[in-house]
């Protein structure tokens, strides 16, 4: 009977189904490999994001009182309270103000000079075009160390030179970080330059519109994603960034995430889980922002990566 | 304003050290000489090559079923999953380190669970060994490499596999026969591209090696601020930036011979 059905429902048989054979079915290879490929890939997301989230609720942690000290960091926390949010260390205002005005201004300049080299190497046609196009996207292609010990060792000689100093200071850290936030917003204009038809400005130029008002109604529109994507990323690798910061920064001039590894190495400063919680927050609204205003789709453009 | 810094340590690169920062006169190769020739260094670009091999095939084996899980989902899910990912890369690497040290140090939830199964004895640390590094740069390695790849294996159509499913092929040869060879030039090139960046990750290797594991990037930064010599440090950078040329090239070229290859067959 049960062989009968069986006959009907799927391709002929040669044997009649045991216990074995109908575990099988029911157990499907299909369905196992979606089970485990379901139950990997949210291990790997949490893996992740595992290290912020221990941050995260290592902040919340009340911390042992040896001496006036917070012992030691612990997961899981030992309970919960909200004190080292209101103690949140002076220094690290100020070092959050620093990366905040640093990341800004590197974005800032990185648009001014990507935006027309962008223009410049997708519609230009000049010599050396190639040459160009490569010495923009160099500093993607180098390790941050190097840069970092390069533009150490360029200031130390225009110190010598000109006598100007820039070692440690914020304008110094500032030179830095627009040379590395200068070929994201390139790459990602350029990619939205090129994907479209160069014969849409002619046709507006036929069509009587002036060269200021082809830019503004139709070129700007078009690189528009470009900008917001690699604007995003000038900023975020900027603000993100330890080891440029490293090798530039100053007593006076401290980025947050340097000041995270100072604080790592030497003497622990409590506080810093706790500032650490509110500029993750802080970035996720500015992204929820971002995704409302563009789409999140413009991050997916940029591709880039600050190990 | 591009160039002129690279010209600077280029320069700074033939000259010797005479101590307290300051530069020989003459213009010589010594540096590299040493470089190439003092175990101190070699082997620290011997430890650097076996560590960034190991991390970016641990990565791959990692990332690659993520990826390819991702990029078979439906576009709204691996929209989500795709940003959540984005977002957690741009957590300050400095943040992370903080948050590996707390859950992998003597006290952490990882090497106390470990403990309590009688998997690793008393006296194992993560923190400040080699295992340390690995951990931290496979998982910096991870992020990238599942977006990469997603973008890879995204462009290999369904229907492909579906087709050779229909002609009897068995999932782990769909796998090796199709999906893979599909995507081997981006396989290739992103995976070149994660050793390049873990040759030049210097963050992790300086705080999760606990200043022990010396790699590459460490001593450049250690014979830059701590010895002070600047010739040095700028040999050892120019060094590796070769090298992560070098990488580049044969990227491009293993990439197009593939390419080449294919195109032969078809």
């Amino acid at each position: 009977m049960t062989e009968q059905q069986t006959a009907v429902a799927t391709p002929p048989k040669p044997r009649a189904l045991n216990g074995y054979d109908r575990l099988m079915r029911r157990l499907d290879g299909r369905r196992i490999r979606r089970v485990c490929a379901l139950t990997w890939l949210w291990f790997i997301v949490l893996a992740i994001y595992a290290p912020i989230l221990v941050v995260i609720a290592s902040s919340f942690d009340p911390g042992e009182d040896v001496a006036g000290m917070r012992a030691f960091l612990v997961f899981p926390p030992r309970g919960f309270s909200l004190e080292w949010y209101w103690s949140i260390h002076p220094r690290l205002w100020q070092s959050l103000w620093v990366s905040v005005s640093m990341a800004s201004i590197s974005c800032a300049f990185g648009l001014l000079l990507g935006v027309p080299a962008a223009l410049g190497l997708i519609r230009g046609n000049f010599r050396g075009k190639i040459v160009l196009g490569t010495l923009f996207r160099a500093p993607l292609q180098m390790p941050f160390i190097v840069i970092g010990v390069a533009f150490l060792q360029a200031y130390y000689a225009i110190g010598n030179i000109f006598g100007i100093q820039i070692v440690a200071t914020f304008t110094g850290l500032v030179i830095g970080h627009v040379f590395v936030a200068t070929p994201y917003v390139v790459g990602a204009v350029g990619v939205q330059l090129q994907r479209f038809n160069p014969a849409m400005e002619e046709a507006a130029l036929i069509h009587g519109a002036s060269r200021w008002s082809t830019f503004r109604r139709i070129t700007v529109p078009i690189i528009m994603p470009g900008i917001y994507a690699g604007g995003l990323y000038a900023f975020l690798v900027s603000f993100a960034d330890v080891t440029i910061s490293l090798f530039l920064s100053g007593p006076n001039a401290t980025p947050f995430p340097v000041m995270v590894l100072f604080s790592i190495q030497e003497d622990f400063e409590p506080t810093i889980p706790a500032m650490a919680t509110l500029v993750f927050l802080g970035s996720l609204i500015i992204l929820l922002f971002i995704q409302r205003l563009v789409g999140l789709n413009v991050l997916l453009r940029g591709g880039g990566s600050n190990a | 304003m591009l160039i002129f810094p690279q010209v600077v340590f280029l320069r700074s690169s033939f000259f010797e050290d005479v101590g307290l920062g300051l530069l020989g006169d003459a213009f010589s190769f010594a540096n590299y000489v040493i470089a190439f020739s003092d175990p101190y260094y070699t082997d620290a670009l011997k430890l650097n090559l076996m560590l960034s091999t190991t991390v970016v095939f641990l990565t791959l084996m990692v990332s690659f079923p993520v990826a390819y899980t991702i990029a078979r989902m439906t576009p709204k899910w691996a929209m989500i999953i795709l940003a959540a990912i984005i977002v957690s890369a741009f957590v300050s690497v400095a943040i992370k380190i903080l948050g590996i040290i707390i859950l992998f140090g003597g006290d952490g939830a990882v090497v106390k669970t470990l403990k309590a199964f009688g998997i690793i004895g008393d006296g194992f640390k993560v923190i400040g060994t080699m295992p340390g590094v690995i951990v931290g740069l496979t998982h910096l390695g991870i992020s990238f490499m599942v977006l990469m790849l997603f973008s890879v294996i995204q462009t290999v159509p369904r229907s492909f596999e579906e087709a050779a499913e229909i002609h009897g092929a068995v999932r782990w040869r769909v796998y090796w026969r199709v999906i893979i060879p599909l995507s081997l030039p981006g396989l290739v090139s992103t995976s070149l591209l994660l050793f390049n960046i873990i040759m030049g990750a210097f963050v992790s290797a300086l705080v999760l090696g606990g200043g022990k594991i010396l790699t590459f990037p460490v001593l450049i930064q250690q014979s830059l601020l701590v010895h002070v010599e600047y010739g040095m440090s700028a040999t050892l950078s120019s060094m590796l930036l070769m090298f992560v040329l070098v990488i580049n090239l044969v990227s491009v070229f293993l990439v197009t011979r593939i390419r080449a290859a294919r195109l032969a067959v078809t």
